[in-house]
């Protein structure tokens, strides 16, 4: 399992139980009501669940098990696969404190850009991985 | 592919098809239950569906330590599967009811199917968090 997977998966794995986390206390308040401000959390249960969890995960999985290069680096270039990790989760974390803080009108839409980025950069990193060797000369 | 991940991935079909044809019955024009419909089905595709796909086959798939390979069946596993499903049921039973029904009844299936699919991910992340692991090189001896 290659280090960008692994801190994909681990990062997954908390969000998981974040979003666990507040999708109980959101159902648990709609019988017995916790707290006024509660609802706050909503917004944060599903972009955690979403993005945090799924997204993330599904990413991380298919980034290490997809056909590798046969020639060459096995993942391709390993530098824009760090910098996928690293944005996705600082345009998560933006994100998040977007629906907490709300500071600035900037910080939603930064978080979106950082991980629109970070998918382009998935994409660049796996379009060639999706291939049948049988077919393909890598 | 282990029991659990079978469970796993049929329960998540299940959920699929129910979450799709519920959304599209909560779209159709007269449906006045949409709204109460909209966490049902969400959680059919988010939680039932999608969810329990990525856990069924990350059990199976996810290299095993060296405790969890004499036992692949393991107890965090299918209790993950066992209490997701209950929690699952319970909520979707008793969630669409909470605006009409707030008896001690309601509450308390909604409290355990709460608390039931919280357990499910911990016992989900105690079986795989082990299991995500860089892969150990083994070091070859001089003969």
């Amino acid at each position: 399992m290659p280090a960008q997977t692994l801190w994909m998966l681990r990062i997954s794995l908390i969000y998981f139980l974040l979003a666990a986390l507040t999708g109980s206390l959101l159902l648990i308040h709609k019988a017995i009501p916790l707290h006024p401000s509660a609802w706050a959390l909503l917004p944060l249960h599903y972009e955690i669940a979403i993005w945090g969890w799924v997204v993330q995960f599904v990413m991380g999985t298919a980034y290490w098990m997809f056909p590798r290069f046969l020639k060459g680096k096995k993942r391709g270039p390993e530098n824009p696969a760090w910098w996928m990790v690293i944005l996705f989760n600082a345009g998560l974390i933006a994100l998040l404190a977007s629906h907490v803080l709300q500071p600035t009108q900037y910080l939603a839409p930064g978080g979106r850009i950082l991980l629109a980025i970070s998918i382009l950069l998935f994409g660049f990193l796996m379009w060639n991985r999706v291939a049948s060797f049988k077919h393909h000369d890598h | 592919m282990p029991t659990v991940t079978r469970f796993f991935i049929k329960s998540g079909m299940i959920y699929f098809v129910l979450g799709i044809v519920l959304a599209f019955y909560a779209e159709l024009p007269g449906v006045r239950t949409g709204a109460l419909l909209l966490p049902v089905y969400w959680h059919m595709l988010v939680i039932g569906w999608i969810s329990q796909i990525i856990m069924g086959v990350s059990i199976w798939m996810f290299p095993r330590t060296k405790k969890q390979r004499e036992n692949i069946e393991s107890f965090p596993a299918v209790a993950s599967f066992w209490t997701l499903n209950a929690g699952l049921i319970l909520r979707f039973m008793a969630e669409p009811f909470l605006p009409f029904f707030q008896g001690v009844m309601v509450t308390s299936v909604i409290l355990i199917s709460s608390l039931l699919q919280f357990a499910a991910v911990v016992l989900y992340l105690i079986e795989i968090w082990p299991r995500v692991q860089p892969r150990k090189i083994p070091v070859r001896r001089r003969s």
